[in-house]
């Protein structure tokens, strides 16, 4: 019975204890260059929990990452190491602003934001996806490259196409109807979170209680015994890739409609860069697990909140505290990121023997 | 992870061992550190993105205010973002504190979120640089750029002519209303200057102008292909109008250098905003055409430590050094940047100095004396660059001075 609950709570366990460590290195590297780590850890924690405030401005940062955080865990699970939610999250925003060009209605006008960014995120999926299956592509390689050129795709898209003729370092903003509405009156929490949540849900539901979410597990964790069980690999690996597209661009659509003050790209895409590599992040930190990426994704986007105040109340400088996030968050994902390098090392090494055998 | 019980022993006992370690020494640093009177004022910066080490405004919206605060004992807080989701959050975080007299938001990327910032706070002083924002409690700094580009424009045409060369040319980024003011003010100054060289030398001059609206602030490459168009047909200096394509400008500039087995320019380029005399050692950007973001933010503190802000729009020009070309003492403020930032390497200063110095020295005197005098007709109001900001007002410049 112990051992039982041992084993439900172990992971929770490793993840405190990583964290604990985490936090003590910090501490130590903040005192070897001379600044206090406690009131630097208060000002980072009061950042966070400390006022409604702190807490609605952290919920407002995790909205993307819990998305971003999810494409990368359902990759995981689909046995797929899906690198390319930074490009989907890009073609996600560009198509919410691409569609605030029609006049809808405020309620439909706000779905059909999500529904384009959701189907552009999707649709940028597919290639590597195609390339895996019929080519035997490894999804590393196409879904870094997938991501510069979704990069400089959106950067002309917003220059050319989507330009504030008033302002060239944005795009159009979206348009007042397909925004959603601030939930906390002075920060930046807006509806998006429930957008966000309910996906992160619905993805939970899919995973562990249809059967395409079990296949899809199945051929993660064996596809040789997914194979003998019948089940199709390849519907099941096109699945992983576009559920993690929809994702990743829902995320995009919503870092536009639900982001306030701009509701806009800047024309270097600042706006929505590194949400996807900082998704990776959050899905390891999460365990790759649809609830655990919420937990994750709050924690990771509270470092982000945190720091800004660790600057002006605790005097330590951004690039310190941006030091002390890596070093939390490379010790919270260390257990997840050596299960995984075990799983991926052999796949990579295989793929670059084939490589050199053709 | 954790493949047996040994394992996760020794995991915890090393976590227990590292937690009570960083804990002394967090209680031994935490002694050393006294708690600092805060009875001074203080003030803020919210630099954009680019962060200090920028080499151009944020670096420049800090030294300003960093100037100031020394000046009126002030304290200065810098708020870097680490993206762009930080931007309102940070204006937001320091301006709920109440404390500070005066928040500069440094660049026209803080556009949003001052303006948003300065509806929610009406009680707290906004400054914006390059930007404006209509609320009653934001100071908003513009700046004359046809000025300090007719004083390049002059630059670039004298020394032009001086070298015999056919042409000049600028590279501009998108053609957006903003940029009319520097390719106006770069017309008129050439004009001006080709006049003035007339008047010195007694000899005609030829000098025409090549320009060309790249469509990007960008792709650096469109900046060397089309700077390299210019100087293959004659331009002997580049006027950088596209902020980073300046790179591919002087890399156009280096090539033709090479070419001819030279160091130092002609061709030049001319840099824009920030002073970017230092790059290529020295002696490859003849000038700057400068928009002092130090000014701005040195002034919002000034009057918001003396007690007489109020919100509106500052038009900074020559007259009270908003703008201007580049001169000694700035190439040695942005040469600090350079060293901070790690953009320029200690052993290299002296060389960019000299070169600087040297490069300078070789251009006639009677052109900077035609600088100069431009620079004085242009403050004491008898000549007025022109700032279209139609299309129509900006083919009439066109025409005026082809």
């Amino acid at each position: 019975m112990l051992t039982r609950i041992y084993e439900q709570v172990k992971p929770i366990l490793n993840s405190f204890l990583a964290g604990l460590i985490g936090l003590a290195v910090g501490a130590i590297i903040m005192a070897i260059w001379g600044y206090a780590p406690f009131g630097a850890y208060d000002a980072l924690f009061t950042a966070i929990f400390g006022s409604f405030y702190g807490f609605s401005s952290t919920l407002a940062r995790a909205t993307p990452l819990i998305l971003t955080g999810l494409t990368f865990a359902i990759g995981v699970r689909g046995g797929i190491f899906n690198i390319g939610a930074e490009g989907q999250v890009f073609m996600g925003a560009l198509a919410a602003i691409s569609v605030s060009l029609l006049s809808l209605p405020s309620g439909i006008h706000v779905l059909v934001a999500i529904i384009a960014g959701a189907m552009a995120g999707a649709i940028w999926s597919l290639p590597p996806s195609f390339l895996k299956i019929t080519r035997g592509v490894h999804e590393v390689i196409s879904t870094i490259m997938l991501n510069w050129v979704a990069l400089y795709f959106g950067m002309y898209a917003v220059v050319e196409w989507l330009g504030d003729p008033q302002r060239a370092e944005k795009s159009i903003s979206a348009a007042t109807t397909s925004r959603l509405p601030i939930m906390v009156s002075g920060t930046s929490l807006t509806y998006a979170l429930f957008v966000s949540l309910a996906f992160s849900l619905l993805i939970f539901f899919l995973l562990w209680r249809t059967t395409l979410g079990f296949e899809l597990r199945v051929v993660g964790q064996n596809p040789a015994a997914a194979n003998y069980a019948g089940i199709k690999e390849n519907y099941s690996i096109n699945s992983t890739f576009i559920l993690g597209g929809l994702a990743a661009g829902v995320a995009g659509a919503l870092q536009i409609i639900g982001h306030p003050p701009t509701y806009a790209l800047y024309s270097d895409l600042s706006t929505v860069r590194n949400l996807g590599f900082d998704g990776i992040g959050v899905a390891l930190i999460g365990r790759n697990h649809p609830i655990g990426v919420i937990f994750a994704a709050v924690f990771f986007a509270g470092l982000n909140v945190g720091a800004r105040t660790m600057q002006i109340t605790a005097g330590v400088p951004l690039e310190m505290v941006r030091i002390i996030q890596g070093v939390i968050i490379i010790a919270l994902a260390a257990p997840e990121l050596i299960e995984l390098s075990n799983q991926l090392l052999p796949a990579v090494r295989n793929w670059i023997n084939e490589v050199k055998a053709s | 992870m954790f493949r047996n019980n040994s394992n996760i022993t020794r995991f915890i006992a090393l976590s227990l061992v590292i937690g009570l370690l960083s804990f002394g020494i967090t209680i031994v640093s935490s002694l050393g550190i006294n708690a600092v009177a805060q009875d001074k004022k203080k003030i803020a910066v919210v630099t954009d993105v680019g962060g200090r080490g920028d080499l151009s405004f944020n670096d420049m919206g800090f030294k300003g205010a960093d100037e100031a605060a020394a000046e009126f004992g002030v304290e200065l807080q810098v708020a870097q973002p680490a993206s762009e989701a930080d931007y309102l959050p940070n204006v937001r975080n320091l301006a709920r504190t109440g404390d500070y007299e005066v928040i500069i938001g440094v660049g026209f990327l803080l556009t949003d979120a001052i303006e948003t910032a300065a509806k929610q706070f009406p009680d707290q002083n906004f400054a914006l640089i390059d930007a404006v924002v209509d609320q009653p409690n934001v100071l908003n700094f513009v700046f004359q750029e046809q000025q300090s580009s007719a004083l390049v424009g002059a630059l670039a045409a004298m020394t032009a002519a001086h070298y015999d060369y056919s042409k000049v040319g600028i590279v501009l980024g998108i053609e957006i209303p903003p940029l009319w003011k520097f390719e106006a003010g770069y017309r008129f100054g050439i004009k001006w200057g080709l006049d003035y060289y007339e008047k010195v030398t007694g000899e005609k001059a030829n000098v025409d102008l090549l320009w060309t609206y790249t469509g990007t602030f960008s792709d650096v490459a469109k900046g060397k292909s089309s700077a390299n168009a210019q100087i293959s047909q004659g331009a002997g200096l580049v006027y950088n109008v596209a902020g980073p394509l300046g790179l591919g400008i002087l890399e156009a500039v280096k090539d033709k250098l090479n070419q001819q087995g030279k160091e130092a320019g002609p061709p030049f380029m001319i840099g824009v905003d920030a002073n970017q005399d230092y790059m290529g050692n020295g002696n490859k950007v003849l000038a700057s055409g400068m928009k002092r973001v130090d000014r701005a933010s040195y002034i919002a503190v000034k009057r918001a430590v003396e007690g007489n802000f109020e919100g509106g729009t500052e038009v900074l020009g020559l007259d009270d050094q908003g703008v201007g070309m580049s001169r000694y003492n700035q190439l040695v403020d942005f040469i600090q940047f350079g060293l901070k930032g790690d953009q320029i390497k200690e052993e290299d200063v002296d060389t960019i100095k000299d070169n600087w110095l040297e490069m300078r020295e070789e251009i006639p005197h009677f052109v900077w004396t035609g600088v100069n005098e431009l620079e004085n007709l242009i403050v004491s109001g008898s000549l007025t660059p022109p700032a279209p900001s139609t299309e129509e007002e900006m083919k009439d410049v066109r025409k005026e001075y082809p």
